[in-house]
């Protein structure tokens, strides 16, 4: 009853959040918006047992991405008002004749996907029990190094590489 | 353990007669409504307490800046003037709120919100007591990092809000400086972690003891340095002097909340005095014992022991009572250092406040992250006085 009351209440955050985010004219107020879709998704994880990734999300999206995002806006000057001078609302061209098809050309190949996935739900749907809520901390470290720690070293060395690539951009130029 | 404060109560015989009463009244079993009530009913106690703290924290700093500068103080309203903060407080709500009117509204409103919700939200895991923490969670210390990230948000929407050029610079130092001093702070945390084999306050307190020596801060030299990195950063986080950039009332009027005024500026410097509290608490805990009490007087074993006729219940309050004082005294002690440090050191220049986070603290939390593992390592996770009474008993003779 309350977890589900709270994976309501979670849901509908997310896609309101992520509704405005959507039709926000603001980027600022996108950015917001965001913040609370993260909030929302980072509420399901929790509702659903996943207590760490829930906190994962917390720390790394609304701790770290958001804040990056709201610098990034405010230092490029992104707020912009998208009316003409007739004050009617601008829409920016969205591409051209070969995006457009390329999109067609994905959309169809991500709903057979998608159609393919559903499928069996559709079929035969029986509401399934969650497993009994545990800790997933261990569970999650253990795997990290044992079965998918090439991932986790993969994973590592790129964002050594973003790393590596930020100090060689920022670093000031040498005259010669 | 207990996991929540309500499987704390419910141990209490009075719980299992309301829950059976208010069943037969409504006809259905009532546990879930009287949990709910008792998280309800201690959630708001708890949350008009530490806004009390949070005033005080004003009165405390007035006061004892008066005495580091030889002054006196607020001293008129009430004894020792300390209903000065309520007089603060009144005049806050009496203030007008003025908004800017080139502000963004939405985001004015939302920002000291933001800040606020932020700080409540640490208080869930803040483990105040063996009974009393709101939720004992298995990733306590990670969720906190996580809500409490809620604060620089709040900060730099304050700032970039309000439209005015000190609060923009004071925004943009809050939230660069947060999430700076994020890294050692995680890093320092994450060697605790590893000393303590999980992420729950309640086990990272519980493989402490009582004594100092039994503290993880002297449990050995890496530990010893952690604590010193964990406060500074802590500091930093919560823009404390001598880290006082995004307000630096010198250069920047009164940085991200210059545009603010009445209660929502009273927002901001509540969830700042609160923060203070809960990261002097969560230093506490990690670091100095937490809740402990020496000779495990917590627990109230000594009571049923000397008195085998009272009730178990009553000895356990009495012993939660004695680790909340523990507790509480702890952080007193570490605010009132929060407040000494910024009344005695002058404030640090943006680069120099970088290359100590990046050059100095960042390096020494890894070292001391790896100087943890291996201690761990080498000598199984036995502390260094261990250690030396061992070496010294060998050395006398003892055989082992």
């Amino acid at each position: 009853m309350f977890l589900n009351i709270m994976f309501l209440l979670a849901a509908g955050a997310t896609i309101g959040g992520s509704f405005l985010t959507a039709t926000s004219k603001n980027l600022m107020h996108a950015c917001i918006y965001l913040l609370l879709t993260l909030f929302g998704v980072s509420g399901l994880y929790a509702t659903l047992g996943a207590d760490f990734l829930a906190a994962t999300q917390l720390v790394v999206y609304a701790g770290g991405v958001v804040i990056l995002m709201l610098f990034a806006i405010m230092l490029t000057g992104g707020v912009r008002e998208f009316v003409n001078k007739f004050g009617i609302d601008k829409v920016a061209s969205m591409g051209t004749v070969k995006t457009y098809s390329i999109a067609g050309f994905m959309v169809v190949i991500m709903s057979f996907v998608i159609m393919k996935i559903l499928a069996p739900i559709f079929k035969s749907y029986a509401p399934g029990e969650l497993p009994g809520f545990s800790t997933t901390v261990e569970k999650i470290g253990t795997l990290l190094i044992t079965d998918h720690v090439l991932a986790f070293e993969i994973s590592s060395i790129l964002l050594l590489g973003a790393l590596v690539g930020a100090a060689v951009i920022s670093r000031p130029g040498r005259t010669r | 353990m207990n996991s929540t404060v309500v499987s704390y109560l419910s141990q209490a015989p009075g719980y299992g007669f309301l829950t059976s009463k208010l069943s037969e009244v409504l006809g259905f079993d009532a546990t879930g409504i009287v949990n709910f009530l008792i998280f309800f009913i201690v959630t708001l106690v708890m949350v008009n307490i530490m806004a009390a703290i949070g005033g005080l924290g004003t009165y405390a700093e007035r006061k004892i800046s008066a005495d580091l500068q030889m002054r006196q103080g607020p001293n008129r309203v009430g004894p020792f003037g300390i209903l000065q903060f309520l007089a603060d407080g009144v005049k806050m709500i009496l203030k007008e709120d003025i908004i800017p009117r080139q502000a963004d509204k939405f985001m004015f409103h939302l920002a000291p919100f933001l800040c606020l919700v932020g700080v409540f939200m640490t208080l869930a895991v803040l483990p105040f007591s063996s009974g009393l923490a709101l939720t004992n969670l298995n990733i306590g210390v990670f969720y906190l990092l996580g809500v409490s990230s809620l604060v620089g948000v709040g900060i730099f929407l304050g700032g970039y809000s309000s439209n005015s050029k000190w609060s923009m610079l004071g925004g943009m130092r809050g939230a660069s400086q947060i999430v700076s001093y994020e890294v050692p702070v995680t890093l320092t945390i994450l060697s605790v972690v590893l000393m303590a084999g999980s992420l729950s306050f309640d086990v990272i307190t519980e493989a402490q003891g009582g004594f100092p020596h039994e503290w993880f801060i002297l449990h050995n030299p890496f530990t010893f340095i952690g604590f010193f990195v964990l406060f500074i950063g802590a500091l930093a986080e919560t823009n404390r002097a001598p880290f006082d950039l995004p307000e630096a009332e010198s250069e920047l009027v009164s940085g991200y909340h210059t545009e603010y005024s009445g209660m929502r500026f009273g927002f901001f410097a509540l969830a700042e005095y609160i923060e203070v509290f809960v990261v002097c608490g969560v230093c506490a805990a990690l670091f100095l014992g937490g809740y402990k009490v020496p000779f495990n007087l917590g627990t109230g074993d000594f009571l049923v022991k000397a008195f085998p006729a009272i009730e178990p219940m009553l000895a356990k309050q009495v012993g939660n009572f004695l680790q909340l004082g523990a507790f509480v005294t702890k952080t007193l002690a570490l605010y009132y250092v929060v407040i000494w440090i910024r009344w005695t050191l002058p404030r640090l220049r943006v680069d120099h406040l970088m290359v100590l986070c990046w050059k100095y603290l960042t390096p020494i939390a890894l070292f001391n992250l790896v100087g943890c593992a291996v201690w761990l390592y080498a000598f199984e996770g036995k502390s260094i006085w261990y250690l030396i009474f061992k070496s010294g008993a060998a050395a006398a003779g003892a055989h082992h």
